[in-house]
């Protein structure tokens, strides 16, 4: 089992440009800022949105082929699709929005409707057979839409913000409840957030997309290493710059350079990462083995936690991250002039 | 309240004035029909032989009309709301058209068409005027535009992202239709085909134009009734009251959606 896509579209002014691979069993998610071309590649995927050029092959199956001039229709695709807003028929019962696709598929009323409250059963729904959507709470209405799709018998499961349209209070129980479902359903499934947590708890890959481009993929934990945009690296929190790299130190677009340690792959074009943990700040010009030391401007504050992150303005801006004894002791609530220090060795540096 | 009361108090007293006297305009003439009627003698006229015929004739006529008018406006409306092509303004143009014009205008251009020797009635081989197929057909031709109107709004104002939903259930085209659109558009389907019978029930001029004023065969109501006002006046007047009744009936029925404050 596997989906190959390569897709290319315009829409408005989204140029979605995407190489997907997805292997047997995997549940990728397909990561992004708000208008990077998420949901457009959900759509393509399901064939409601036709490709420009491009291909999209499932277990060998040909669904769009533009060279070939193939293009199956949505219904005729084995894909199933959990809408951002569920899109449940809201004149139909819940029994009988998870017997739709059954039905669809030839199979007779008794037997799909019997199949739909097997399905409600299994996500927990077996007393809201009757319930209208409209009756249904945020987190019961996503499961009846999960439900709705895992009973066509989808060998590909699109998910488009499964969790957007709930409340913060009920996010963290349907996400492990929505967790467990995914876990029970053998084909792939490919979830589409805005939420690093989201997607870190629920993918095994993920697919960072920004501006209709894939910027990175890989594990979560080898994406949130080695952060390879401004996009990640904020989600992630830490400190990114492109530069060039040169020997023992990397020199940034202004002009201004940071020293690194080792430094045997700081060459070319380099992303050097420093996490705001490793940055230290001084009321005055510190002395001692750190190699960066600057003068900076302290901007803003933000709690995070039992920390507070400093953003620091200067030749290179920086977030710190301080402990709120540290934010009293240098007086940092007023903001003004504040030395920073990096050691050498807590700058990373990696091949952009 | 407090906001209503001031906005009340704030409307000038000349303009109530007006609307107090509008208001008498369009009273008195139902008060009148309702005060005249010879409420003794009303089951007797409804008893009537020729009266219960014209009755019976402008319910099935209406009714007819109202099917052909959803079997044939219901489509056209899907086009209208759902299909890009050249000349969509000009069709709903032409389709709303009868709203506008003259009812009598109606008939003859039905009978120009639809006449012996008219355009397509010519190649027909079918007698329509003056026969109670060519009531139904002048009253579809008068009210249909009423449900095509509706309707449109209707498949406009759904949410085709249900449609695509759907699909991706493994709907066919026609399943998604039947079973997501239809649905979903039923409540403006109810209201268009409800003001489409009301208008084909009270159609006079295109139905007297077209298809004459034969007793039993094409003489519906509201014809009926202006001939009684001529012989019978107490028997023009039970005619009117059942009617209004029904008109009446319309807009409590459909009250939900034209009579809602807001």
């Amino acid at each position: 089992m596997s989906l190959e896509a390569s897709v290319s579209l315009t829409r408005g002014t989204l140029r979605l440009t995407v190489d997907l691979t997805l292997g047997p069993g995997a549940t990728v998610a397909l990561l992004g800022p708000n208008g990077a071309g998420k949901t457009t590649l959900v759509r393509a995927l399901a064939g409601l949105q036709p490709l420009d050029r491009g291909t999209v092959i499932l277990d060998g199956q040909v669904l769009e082929d533009t060279g070939a001039g193939i293009r199956l229709a949505p219904e005729d695709r084995p894909i199933g699709v959990v809408f951002q807003d569920y899109l449940l028929f809201p004149h139909l019962s819940a029994l009988e929005n998870v017997a739709f696709g059954v039905r669809c598929a030839g199979v007779a009323r008794t037997e799909a409707r019997r199949r739909a409250a097997e399905w409600l059963e299994r996500v927990g729904l077996g007393d809201r057979t009757s319930s209208k959507p409209g009756q249904l709470s945020g987190g019961q209405a996503q499961r009846v839409a999960l439900a709705r799709a895992l009973a066509t018998r989808p060998r590909l499961l699109l998910l488009d913000e499964p969790l957007s349209a709930l409340d913060a209070s009920t996010r963290l129980e349907v996400r492990r409840e929505l967790c467990r479902h995914l876990a029970s359903f053998e084909g792939m499934r490919l979830l589409v957030t805005h939420d690093p947590i989201e997607a870190m708890a629920l993918a095994d890959e993920l697919v960072v997309l920004e501006d209709g481009r894939v910027v990175q993929s890989g594990t979560p934990a080898d994406v949130s290493a080695r952060p390879r945009s401004r996009y990640v690296a904020d989600l992630v929190g830490v400190n990114l710059y492109r530069a060039q790299g040169g020997g023992d130190r990397v020199v940034l677009p202004g002009g201004s350079s940071l020293h690194v340690a080792g430094g045997g792959e700081a060459t070319g074009d380099v992303f050097a990462l420093v996490h705001p943990r490793a940055v230290s700040l001084h009321r005055r010009e510190p002395e001692g083995s750190p190699r960066n030391v600057w003068r900076g401007v302290a901007e803003s504050l933000d709690l995070d936690g039992e920390r507070v992150r400093v953003r620091v303005t200067g030749p290179v801006p920086i977030v710190a991250e301080v402990t709120p004894a540290a934010v009293a002791d240098l007086d940092l609530a007023g903001g003004g002039d504040v030395w920073v220090s990096v050691k050498a060795s807590e700058v990373e540096v990696y091949p952009a | 309240m407090i906001a209503a009361r001031r906005e009340r108090a704030g409307v000038p007293l000349a303009a109530l004035a007006v609307a107090l006297a509008t208001s008498l305009f369009f009273l008195l003439p139902l008060a009148g029909l309702v005060w005249r009627a010879p409420w003794s003698s009303l089951a007797g006229e409804l008893g009537n032989r020729e009266v219960r015929q014209a009755l019976q004739l402008s319910l099935v006529c209406s009714l007819w009309a109202t099917v052909l008018s959803l079997v044939f406006g219901v489509p056209l409306a899907w086009v209208l709301a759902r299909a890009e092509f050249r000349g969509r303004k000009l069709l709903r143009a032409l389709t709303t058209l009868p709203m506008v014009l003259p009812p009598v205008v109606g008939g003859v251009a039905l009978l120009l068409a639809f006449g012996r020797n008219g355009l397509a009635g010519q190649w027909l081989g079918v007698q329509l005027p003056f026969t109670t197929a060519g009531v139904v057909l002048a009253e579809t031709f008068v009210a249909m535009p009423f449900l095509v109107i509706a309707a449109e709004a209707g498949f406009r104002s759904a949410d085709q992202r249900y449609e695509e939903a759907a699909r991706t259930l493994g709907a066919r085209p026609w399943t998604v239709f039947r079973r997501v659109t239809l649905p979903l558009v039923a409540p403006s389907l109810a209201a268009g085909a409800v003001l489409c019978w009301a208008r084909a029930l009270g159609e006079f001029g295109a139905t007297i134009t077209f298809a004459g004023n034969f007793p039993g065969r094409t003489q519906t109501t509201p014809l009926k009734v202006y001939l009684l006002l001529e012989t019978r006046p107490e028997a023009a007047i039970v005619l009117s009251l059942v009617l209004l009744a029904i008109s009446v009936a319309v807009l409590v029925g459909l009250r939900q959606r034209w009579l809602a404050p807001g």
